[in-house]
Formats: structure tokens, C-alpha cells, sequence
């Protein structure tokens, strides 16, 4: 059995998509457990085990699932399931995309591209429904709203930061023109979210149907990103798919093969997709146990803390990636993930529940909304003019440091004074961290 | 800086761009931007005096004092404060201190720029950076030590908008007629640097506020948006603080507004006028001079606001910020009908972003330590005018050309704003945000 490590699957990527690109970043190679095995069946069996949970860093994290589903079962403190349901899906969520990925080099690059657009986000969409299933409408809304603030300002803030840090001295160049494309797609969306909201505000009192005509408004809308989002994989994949390949040239050509088969990648990719909405029932089921015993308010849980588990394998990528001063491959990544959840979890989201009797409108509340309206509009400034340097990425994740501590004021006034010492000790951690990671990379 | 062969993207047009004699003397645009209304003062007039000592006084005095053509009101310091004394009426105090206050403004802006001679670039970068707008911050402390927290916020937006709208309008208006048919280009980076931390700016204005709406009762929200006014003040000075770094170290190229042609005059000005000591004395005695006008100011506004039948936010926005900016807006005009737009925008968006990121900041820290209650819950009509104002800017300077219909387009949106404020005849205390819910405001309008 060849060893391959997984960068080398960059360029093999028959649908050359930015997202699938980055998680294969964090996939690694575990040296032991192959080659003995005495059954064929066995030793494939191993293999695959391998190549599929020992493949990647975030592999520590995994002792966490098996961990989450024993203190449910002893029916430990909820916060602990909560905690250890959060980390198990980590990896979790990486493993789903290299599945994707690798299915999709058996079906084709437009299938490829189709199971991706809709998997890449499986995570979220998983916890979503779920959470629907359980009437917690506020919770979908919370950690899509999340995810998509997450992406933008976080994911994006922190790999433009490093990317700017590590190459200080040299060009960092883009392609504007696919920021371009998912900056105007988001901004559709924004448009859908805004309009329930202020017909809301601008009836108010007028009519007793208010939320009938919101909730009609919602569905309405829900359908026609759900046909943009249809246009959007359209044009990405087959009219105008140049704008879209992340170009490395330099990579070398091995690698070239899937390092699973399809079967077995199918099964594993069901398999994991159980273990997720195990993991994700448990999380929305325990999620309000854990805001009371921690003094956390859901929102803060749902919008901060929750994405950034969801996304904490392509964060990483994107960050690798911008360290190479590979732009468009982070852009890609961030903006196309913010882009998925915003016209395609979203609405169908909302479809769902409309299909399950429940009222699911695009109402986001009018902080969350400016929020989103605020990160939409500051990430494509500064997406504007095709190049970076750090302080776009600086500016980026500060406007995310305020939105995660204006949700984290809400509705916890205890705390109150001290904010302001944990939100510079976190600013200043952040920063250390990353000129750390900056001089260590440097380093080798 | 390294050696330049391997640094291509310093090049411009082939050349590469070395440090210019501004840079050397940590003159950014924005300091340069007022030399412009300085005038050659001849020195026979001193020569004449027999004693040293009197004589490098007299000549320090002339420099100082009569350097500006702004120096004719000068004696609107004294006015005031006799006025002040004899206890005159309080609509002229606050009329003669407005008048003292433009030139001691420019003033300031000169002694810093004569003491970073001394101190070389870095020292006098961030000395800029951080007394670049003296008047206004100096005004901003006096209002909240006597708790007038809506002048200090109106002043400070209104700065805001003044450097955005109105410098930069009048600049790219008349730029664009006086330079017809001419290629009009500026680094649009430098721009979307400043637009970048004005986005930033608003977000922090504006989630206090959308906090306050969102909740069923405005008391509930008080306490945690005071939280996140100081913790939104704390990242907006590290992000200041980053942007300094980013500005003077860094990214030097992107600040440095380039003039080749004036090689002639400015041997003449290459030397500092004036010693760092007496320099340093100068800024001290102006300050002091700026904080008895300003607290003149500060304590007459209401009487004059009364007497004339303007609100205060109409002073407070609109006027205030005119008189404080009056010597930077005519030196951005003046480059800007030079066609050197890079100056210009220095001066304008990085006045701006220099008001938005650090004075409101650092006031509501100052406050802070002092006791006082400010947050950064503007109300919803200036936080929309600064939302607009500052998406305006930035939308227009996207390009890197511009033309004078851009220019005439954000005048325009200065002068509805004025006209907002003017016909806003509210009462200071009903303007304070608390009691004041969305609902009712909706119902009013349909209602109207």
C-alpha cells in the first residue's frame, strides 16, 4: 500500500474546488498498523481504518465521541456531554469533507462538485435539522448565522492576518473576481434577511397577520436563494468554472489516485454521518444545561462557540494555505463556505421546516442582522482591490473580538466589568499565538 | 528597509521610491497639509533688536504667532477671554472662543510638526498621530468633565462627518473644476486602508445601539452596553494602535504622498524655525490656551445654542467640528487644486479615521476612569449618517480616479445632513438614548 501523504492530493482534485482543498492540509500519515494482518478482508479492513480516522491531526480529538456517548449513557453532568459532543465533532467534520473528496474521485468532477456544494457544510446542516426536529428554531438560526459570521470575519480575518504577517515583503495577490461573485451571492442574502425583518418593524400594528405574511415572505424567499444558490453551482462548475480553480501549479503530480475505494468510502461517509447527528442530538439537546451551568447565554454559545467547532478544520487549512500566500484557495474556502450556509443551508432549512409544519421564518433579530449586514459589507471592502496585507486580516477578526463580546454581554450581566480584562487577554493570547505559529513555521 | 533590488514591489513606474524628505521628518500629509497656509515671514523687522535673548523671543514670536494667515484672529484669544471676565454676554464668549480656536488649532499642528524635527520620523509619526487632533480631544475632555457626554459625542461625529464629507467634498469639487482634462489619480490603497478602519469604527457604534433596540426594555440593556462600549473602545485602540505600526513601519510606502516638483521651496523650509525647547514650551502654553477656549466653549454652548434658537446638536455637530478643522480643510483644498489628491485624502480620511479610532475611544476610556457613563450608543439618526457617510466615502474612492461631480455628490450629502440637524430641534436630555424605543419612532413617521 502506497503512502501518500495527503498534500500530494492537492492537485489531483477532479472537481478543483478551494474547500476539499484545505482539509486534506490536516491529513497526515500514521506509520504503524498496516501490513500484518493475515485476512485480506482484515488487513483492508485496517487499512481503511487508517487511512480514514488516523488521517488526520485532528485525530487526538476523536477519544472525545466515544467519551461523549458514554457520559450520556451514564447521564453525567449535560455540560460534560455538551463539551465532549463539541470536540468529538471536530474531527468529526474534517473526516466528512476528505470522504466527500474522496467519493468524488470515482464519480466525475460535476458530481465531485455537486457532492461537495452540498456536503461541505454537513456538519451544520446536520445540527440544524436536528435542531429543527427538536422545535429549536433559535438555535438553527443562531449557529447558521454563526457559521456564516465565522467564516467571513474569522476564518478569513485570521488567514489574511498570517498571510500578511508571514509574507510581509512580498505581492499578496488574488483573483477578485470569485470574491466578487460570493460577495454579491451573500448580499442577496442579506437582502432576504433583511426584508422580514423591517416588514416587521414598518407593519407593525397595522396588520393581526403579521407573522403569516413574514412566514409566506420567508418561504418565498427561501425558494429563490435555493434557485440562486442552483445558478450559483451552475456557473461555478460548468459556464464559468476558470474563475474557480485554485491554481498551484507547483505541486507535484503523484497522489494522483483515490487512497480509499468507493464502497468503503460510502460506508464510512454513512457511517460518520450517523455518528454526527448522534453527536448533534446530544449537543442540541444539551445546550440550554449547558449555557445555565456555565452563565453563557445560548446566543453566544450558538453563534461563537459552535461554528467554531464546525469550521476549526477548514480554519486551519485556510490559514496553511495563506501562509503559502495561496489566497485563492482561503478565499475559496471561507467565502464559498459562508456563501454555502447563507443560500443553501439556510433556505433549505427553512424548507424543511415548512415540510415538518413548523414556522421557520428569516427573521434573524435586528442585532444579529446588522451584524451580518456590517460583516457583509466590511469583507467585501476589503476584498475590493484584489490584494492584502495584514491589517485587512487585522481589522477582520477585531470586528469579530466585538461581535462575539457584544453577544457575550447579552444576556449575562454577572460578568459584566470583567469583559473587558478577558477580552484583552484574549485579543493579546490571539496575537501571540499567531506571531508563535508565524516564527515556528518559519522556522520549518 | 532593505536594499531595494529586492524589494520590486517598492518600485513605482521603475524608479525606486526612497524615502522622501517628508518621511525623514515624519511629516505625513496630514502635518503638510496646513504648511500650506503659512506664509514667509521676513526677519528685518526682528534684526533690529539690540538684545539676544529678546531678540530670538521676538523673532520665536513672530514665527509662531504670525506664521499662519489664519493669525488675524488671533485676537479673538484675548477677546474671549475678556469677554469672559467682564462677563459679557455668553452667545459672544462662545462666538470669540470659536474664532481664538481655528488658529491655535493650525498653530498646534505646526509646533508638532517643528518638534518631530527634533525627534526624528518615528517619534514624530506617532506624535502626529496622536495630537493631530488636540482641539478636538481637548474639547472632548472638557465636555465630559462638566458630564456633557451628547456634546462630546455630537463633536466628535460631527468631526467625523466634516473631514468626510465636507474636506473631502470641497477638495475633490474643486480639484476636479480646477484640474479639467487633466489625469486625476491617487493610491487608492492608502483609502481603502482608512475605509477599512472606518468600517470597523461603525460596527462598534452601531452594535451598542442595535443592542439597546433589540431588547424588551431599553433599562435592561443599559449596564452590558456600557461593557461593550469599553470593550469595543479597548480593540478599537489596539486596532489604532496596529494601524500606527501598520502606517509608520510596515506599510510606509502606501502613507507616503510623493511631491517631487516642489524641490525648489523646500530647501527653505528644511530647517526647523523654531528650538525643540521653545517649541515644546509654545505647545504647552497653546494647550493651555486651547483648554481655557475649549472649556468656554463647552460651558456656553447651551446659552448660545438658546440665544440663537439652534439645537445644540447643530452646533455642537455641525459648527464645532468646522472651526476645529478649518486650517486642515484649507490645505486639503489648496493640494487638491494642485491635483496632489494623495495629500488630501491624507488629510481628510486620516483625520477621520484618526477622530473615529482613537479620540472616541480613548474618550470613553477617560471617561471610564473618571466615573462617567459614556458608551458608544450614538443615536440612530447620526449612527445612520455616519453609516452612510462613511459607505459614501468609501464606495467613491474605490477607483482611484476621481472627477469633480464625485466631489460635488458628498458635499451635497453633508449639506442634508446639516439640514437634518438644523430643523432637529430636540432638547438635549430627550436625546439621550434610554427612553427612547423603535416602536414609537415607526408609529411617528407613519404616522406623519
Amino acid at each position: 500500500m502506497a503512502h501518500h501523504t495527503m498534500e500530494e492530493d492537492l492537485n489531483i482534485a477532479p472537481p478543483p474546488q478551494a474547500q476539499n482543498l484545505t482539509s486534506s492540509m490536516v491529513t497526515k500519515k500514521w506509520p504503524f498498523l498496516v501490513t500484518k494482518g493475515r485476512f485480506q478482508l482484515l488487513r483492508n479492513f485496517r487499512a481503511n481504518l487508517q487511512k480514514v480516522i488516523f488521517g488526520t491531526k485532528l485525530a487526538v480529538l476523536f477519544p472525545a465521541v466515544p467519551l461523549a456517548v458514554v457520559a450520556d449513557f451514564y447521564s453525567l453532568g449535560r455540560p460534560w456531554i455538551f463539551a465532549l459532543s463539541l470536540l468529538g465533532l471536530t474531527p468529526l467534520a474534517e473526516r466528512v469533507s476528505f470522504l466527500t473528496e474522496q467519493i468524488a474521485y470515482y464519480t466525475g468532477p460535476t458530481v465531485g462538485g455537486l457532492l461537495n456544494a452540498t456536503c461541505g457544510n454537513a456538519t451544520e446542516m446536520i445540527i440544524s435539522l436536528l435542531a429543527l426536529y427538536q422545535n429549536k428554531v433559535n438555535v438553527v438560526k443562531f449557529s447558521l448565522l454563526g457559521s456564516i459570521l465565522s467564516n467571513l470575519l474569522l476564518v478569513l480575518g485570521s488567514s489574511l492576518l498570517c498571510g500578511g504577517l508571514a509574507n510581509l515583503r512580498k505581492e499578496q495577490l488574488y483573483d477578485r473576481k470569485q470574491a466578487d461573485v460570493n460577495s454579491l451571492l451573500l448580499l442577496l442574502g442579506l437582502l432576504c434577511h433583511l426584508l422580514p425583518l423591517m416588514f416587521r418593524y414598518a407593519l407593525a400594528g397595522e396588520y393581526a397577520s403579521i407573522a403569516t405574511s413574514t412566514l409566506q415572505l420567508s418561504r418565498a424567499s427561501s425558494i429563490v436563494m435555493l434557485i440562486a444558490y442552483a445558478a450559483y453551482i451552475f456557473f461555478q462548475l460548468k459556464t464559468h468554472r476558470q474563475i474557480f480553480d485554485a491554481q498551484e501549479e507547483d505541486e507535484s503530480e503523484d497522489g494522483e489516485k483515490a487512497v480509499i475505494g468507493f464502497w468503503s468510502a460510502f460506508t464510512w461517509l454513512v457511517g460518520m454521518t450517523l455518528i454526527i447527528s448522534l453527536l448533534s442530538e446530544y449537543i442540541v439537546a444539551t445546550i440550554e444545561a449547558a449555557s445555565d451551568s456555565w452563565g453563557i447565554s445560548i446566543s453566544f454559545i450558538s453563534i461563537i462557540l459552535l461554528p467554531i467547532v464546525g469550521n476549526a478544520a477548514e480554519h486551519a487549512g485556510s490559514i496553511i494555505f495563506a501562509f503559502k500566500n495561496k489566497l485563492d484557495i482561503s478565499l475559496g474556502v471561507a467565502m464559498g463556505s459562508a456563501t454555502q450556509i447563507s443560500m443553501f443551508v439556510v433556505p433549505l432549512s427553512v424548507v424543511v421546516a415548512w415540510t415538518m409544519g413548523i414556522e421557520m421564518d428569516l427573521d434573524f433579530k435586528l442585532l444579529e442582522t446588522g451584524c451580518l449586514a456590517l460583516t457583509i459589507i466590511v469583507t467585501a471592502f476589503t476584498l475590493q482591490d484584489g490584494t492584502s496585507h495584514y491589517m485587512k486580516g487585522l481589522v477582520l477578526f477585531l470586528c469579530y473580538i466585538i461581535i462575539s463580546a457584544c453577544f457575550f454581554v447579552q444576556k449575562t450581566p454577572l460578568i459584566g466589568e470583567y469583559i473587558c480584562i478577558y477580552l484583552i487577554i484574549s485579543v493579546s493570547s490571539g496575537i501571540f499565538c499567531e506571531t508563535f505559529i508565524i516564527f515556528h513555521y518559519k522556522n520549518g | 528597509m532593505g536594499s531595494h533590488e529586492t524589494e520590486p514591489w517598492l518600485l513605482e513606474n521603475g524608479n525606486p521610491k526612497v524615502l522622501t524628505r517628508e518621511m525623514r521628518h515624519g511629516r505625513t500629509a496630514h502635518s503638510r497639509s496646513s504648511m500650506s497656509l503659512r506664509k514667509k515671514s521676513d526677519r528685518t523687522l526682528v534684526q533690529k533688536i539690540r538684545c539676544a535673548l529678546l531678540r530670538d523671543l521676538l523673532s520665536n514670536v513672530q514665527e509662531v504667532i504670525l506664521g499662519t494667515k489664519l493669525s488675524i484672529l488671533i485676537p479673538a484669544v484675548p477677546l474671549a477671554i475678556a469677554a469672559e471676565i467682564y462677563g459679557l454676554a455668553r452667545p459672544w464668549v462662545f462666538i470669540l472662543s470659536l474664532l481664538g480656536l481655528t488658529p491655535l488649532a493650525e498653530r498646534v499642528s505646526f509646533i508638532t510638526e517643528q518638534v518631530a524635527f527634533y525627534t526624528g520620523p518615528t517619534v514624530g509619526g506617532l506624535l502626529n498621530a496622536t495630537c493631530g487632533n488636540v482641539t478636538e480631544l481637548i474639547i472632548a475632555i472638557f465636555a465630559l468633565s462638566s458630564n456633557k457626554i451628547a456634546v462630546v459625542k455630537y463633536s466628535l461625529l460631527g468631526s467625523i462627518l466634516s473631514n468626510l464629507l465636507l474636506v473631502l467634498g470641497t477638495s475633490l469639487l474643486c480639484g476636479g473644476i480646477a484640474n479639467r482634462g487633466v489625469e486625476k489619480k491617487y493610491d487608492r490603497r492608502q483609502a481603502d486602508v482608512n475605509s477599512l478602519m472606518l468600517l470597523l469604527g461603525l460596527l462598534c457604534y452601531l452594535l451598542p445601539m442595535l443592542f439597546n433596540y433589540s431588547a424588551a426594555s431599553p433599562a435592561l440593556t443599559a449596564d452590558p452596553s456600557l461593557y461593550l462600549s469599553r470593550a469595543s473602545s479597548i480593540v478599537m485602540l489596539i486596532a489604532y494602535f496596529a494601524y500606527i505600526v501598520f502606517q509608520l513601519w510596515t506599510h510606509r510606502e502606501l502613507f507616503e504622498a510623493e511631491d517631487e516638483d516642489e524641490d525648489g521651496n523646500k530647501d527653505s523650509e528644511e530647517q526647523a524655525v523654531i528650538g525643540l525647547w521653545s517649541g515644546i514650551a509654545w505647545l504647552v502654553g497653546m494647550t493651555v490656551f486651547i483648554a481655557l477656549l475649549s472649556e468656554y466653549v463647552v460651558d456656553t454652548i447651551e446659552d448660545a445654542s438658546d440665544s440663537w434658537g439652534l439645537s445644540v446638536s447643530f452646533l455642537s455637530i455641525i459648527l464645532l467640528p468646522i472651526v476645529g478643522n478649518a486650517a486642515e480643510h484649507a490645505g486639503a483644498i489648496i493640494f487638491a487644486f494642485k491635483n496632489k489628491l494623495d495629500i488630501t485624502l491624507g488629510v481628510a480620511l486620516g483625520s477621520a479615521t484618526q477622530i473615529a479610532m482613537f479620540v472616541v475611544p480613548l474618550c470613553v476610556t477617560v471617561a471610564w476612569i473618571m466615573g462617567v457613563k459614556m458608551d458608544l450608543n450614538f443615536n440612530l439618526l447620526e449612527t445612520g449618517s455616519v453609516a452612510l457617510a462613511i459607505i459614501v466615502t468609501g464606495f467613491t474612492l474605490q477607483d482611484g480616479t476621481y472627477h469633480y461631480m464625485k466631489g460635488l455628490v458628498l458635499l451635497l450629502c453633508y449639506v442634508v445632513i446639516g439640514a437634518c440637524f438644523f430643523v432637529q430641534r430636540t432638547p438635549l436630555n430627550q436625546a439621550d438614548v434610554t427612553n427612547f424605543t423603535l416602536k414609537p419612532a415607526t408609529n411617528a413617521v407613519l404616522g406623519a
